[in-house]
């Protein structure tokens, strides 16, 4: 299984390179680098849910609301409580019950998957704004720290190993879904589900089980992207918190061909095109209009997007109610 | 059932409209329009009257505006910009005195009242009124002259001699002005130090997220701050508030707030606020709404006051010779003696 197309990797390397000499002055490479894995971590979390739930034959769009009612929760009870673990585990909870609520949704009660999705968006965005209360604070974030050994590794070590708790417990999410998907029992049986739901059930695999179990997962792995943003990134939650996050997650997961490294590989250029985009503003070495260089990332991406992305397929079963008995 | 129909209807258009919140009953809404009553009716921008920013500070003065007139005062929160001229025109069909907009994106909106409601007086917070229209008022403020007073401070406590800022979008107006005064200011005292500062100014991608992406000005202000960054002005409703959070994570570095005084309303930076360029929005909104009972309010713009907010916590980082030079220069800047170097 191709990740990414050919032309497609040739493309990513060769702007991440320019990048790299572009930057070259060490301090300031490192900290673009490191820059552009933290706007990459949330979308790469993000489309992790996406592609567990499509891989399984249900379009979640309901990412931005998983994260940010997520996000709120895992705040609030943060602040309520004074315990930013309690926080987490709550925002985990809510998550895993509003991928629980899709599941219902779709596939108990065969709803359309889109109106299902943004359902999940509109009560987030309600609930969120009508909740908040300002004024608020956390006793502090998941602080940053260094794996020993591995973040003196010049380069890389900074970039990838100086972070918080919930950016390693994403990256290790990541790779183990990858793992997951490909590699394992469940994996293949998931992929059944959603490229042929009826061979699936007649091999014996319950597809509504599988189905449910996957979307609530997802649900976790989407709470855990919108704790990360209020516990660790920002340390604050403010209404419409997620920007629009769990939608350009979306694009991510299409232009990474609904295999999580592929993913990880779009959130990343996505996250490094932001980051040049700032240090463009910060160096002033080019007088660019920063209309121009803030609007990059969104250029760099279509430019991308059209010239390599080729054909993409989606799994076969993507959006479809499954009915025993029928094909 | 038809009276029920269109009460339910009646309660959904207003629920898609906004909320509509009376803020007090000595004189209500009833007498709205009557001789004798003074009303006064706010739009907020784009979010919640309780944003810790503009809506907020602007709804402070109207009310007491309203209630030192001993008027009646309410709010419409706008849900979307689509609704600017409606929900002005809730206000102005009940018969308003007086209808203050909040933000310059309502600007047009405010304007085309101006001339369809003549007997209404409007004040458009932070909007530039070129009309030659007697009943609006542009309340607007020298916001260069705040960034500039904020980079000048800036300038003499930065340890590293890199000031940075995270803003909002380039195309609002007052963000660019307070961008461009604080990056003179900060040259300003980098001559009088004679030292040479690095300043920056990194704003958002325009676009209807660019002033409620905490995230994007967290990350941002991290880039700066592992880049040696020690003082960063967040100015971009959540967006900035997103950076002065990620500023106060970091020990030793220090942050500046933008249009009120934020150390009261971003608790989690309080520890690295050291003031806010201020627009005195309360005041400006208040006076104008005195002015406008007393009928002595003129067309055109009102230019309120700006300023630098108290250095609460950290007073005892800003060396007292600091401080007198800072309170010589704010007396040039206000004056217009010193130039903030704003070309347009």
């Amino acid at each position: 299984m191709k990740m990414l197309s050919k032309r497609n990797g040739y493309f990513l390397v060769a702007i991440l390179a320019t990048g790299f000499f572009y930057f070259n002055g060490s301090d300031v490479t490192t900290s673009v680098y490191a820059t552009g894995t933290v706007f990459a971590l949330p979308l790469a979390l993000a489309a992790m849910v996406g592609i567990m739930c499509e891989r399984t034959g249900i379009v979640n769009i309901g990412i931005e609301g998983t994260m940010l009612l997520s996000a709120f929760v895992a705040f609030f009870v943060s602040s309520l409580t004074q315990n930013i673990i309690i926080g987490l585990i709550a925002a985990i909870f809510t998550g895993s019950m509003m991928g629980l609520i899709l599941a219902v949704m779709a596939v108990s009660w065969r709803m359309d998957q889109i109106i299902a999705g943004t359902i999940i968006n509109i009560l987030a965005t309600g609930l969120t704004s009508f909740l908040y209360v300002q004024g608020r604070t956390i006793p502090g974030v998941f602080q940053s720290f260094e794996i020993p050994i591995l973040s003196k590794i010049p380069f890389f070590g900074p970039v990838l190993f100086i972070h918080g708790a919930l950016t390693f417990a994403g990256i290790i999410i990541i790779l183990a879904l990858y793992v997951a998907i490909y590699h394992t029992t469940w994996g293949l049986r998931s992929r059944a589900v959603g490229e042929h739901p009826s061979s699936a059930d007649t091999a014996g695999v319950s597809v509504v089980r599988l189905r449910y179990i996957n979307v609530t997962i997802a649900g976790a792995i989407g709470a855990l992207a919108g704790a990360y943003l209020s516990l660790e990134l920002v340390g604050s939650f403010e209404r419409g918190f997620t920007a629009g996050k769990g939608f350009t997650a979306l694009a991510l997961m299409i232009f990474g061909r609904w295999n999580p490294l592929g993913a990880l590989a779009a959130a990343m250029f996505f996250g490094l095109a932001q980051a040049y985009a700032n240090q463009l503003m910060i160096d002033q070495i080019v007088n660019i209009p920063s209309q121009f260089t803030a609007a990059l990332p969104y250029i760099m991406t279509i430019v991308v997007l059209t010239i390599s992305a080729g054909k993409v397929r989606p799994p076969a079963a993507e959006g479809q109610p499954y009915e025993k008995g029928q094909a | 059932m038809i009276k029920r129909i269109s009460a339910v209807t009646a309660a959904l258009a207003l629920a898609t409209v906004g909320f509509i919140v009376p803020a007090q009953a000595a004189t209500t809404e009833a007498d709205c329009g009557t001789a004798g009553a003074f009303c006064v009716g706010l739009v907020t921008d784009l979010g919640k009257v309780d944003d810790k920013s503009f809506n907020q500070a602007s709804w402070d003065g109207a009310k007491a505006g309203a209630a030192k007139a001993g008027g009646f005062s309410k709010y419409i929160e706008t849900t979307d910009s689509k609704d600017y001229a409606k929900n002005i025109a809730l206000f102005a069909d009940k018969g308003y005195n007086v209808i203050v907009t909040v933000g310059f994106l309502m600007g047009d909106a405010t304007a085309a009242a101006g001339v369809k409601y003549p007997k209404i007086k409007f004040i458009g917070v932070d909007q530039f009124n070129a009309s030659t229209a007697t009943n609006v008022t542009g309340l607007i403020f020298d916001e260069d002259k705040a960034g500039f007073l904020a980079g000048y401070l800036a300038g003499y406590l930065t340890k590293t001699n890199k000031i940075g800022g995270v803003f909002g979008m380039k195309e609002v107006l007052p963000v660019r002005k307070f961008g461009e005064g604080f990056e003179n200011g900060i040259a300003y005292a980098g001559k009088e130090r004679s030292k040479k500062i690095k300043s920056t100014v990194v704003y958002h991608a325009a676009g209807d997220n660019a002033f409620s992406d905490p995230a994007w000005g967290a990350t941002t202000a991290n880039q700066l701050l592992t880049q040696g960054f020690d003082i960063i002005f967040g100015a971009g409703g959540s967006t900035g508030n997103g950076a002065l959070g990620k500023v106060a994570q970091k020990a030793g570095a220090l942050c500046i707030g933008v249009d009120i005084d934020q150390y009261y309303t971003v608790p989690e930076a309080k520890s690295c606020i050291v003031t806010s360029a201020e627009k005195k929005l309360t005041l400006g909104v208040s006076t104008l709404v005195a002015q406008a009972k007393a009928a002595t309010i003129k067309g055109g713009n009102y230019v309120g006051e700006v300023g630098l907010s108290p250095f609460h916590d950290l007073s005892s980082k800003v060396p007292a010779v600091v401080k007198v030079r800072l309170k010589k220069i704010t007396t040039g800047v206000l004056a217009g003696s010193v130039s903030t170097g704003f070309k347009g």
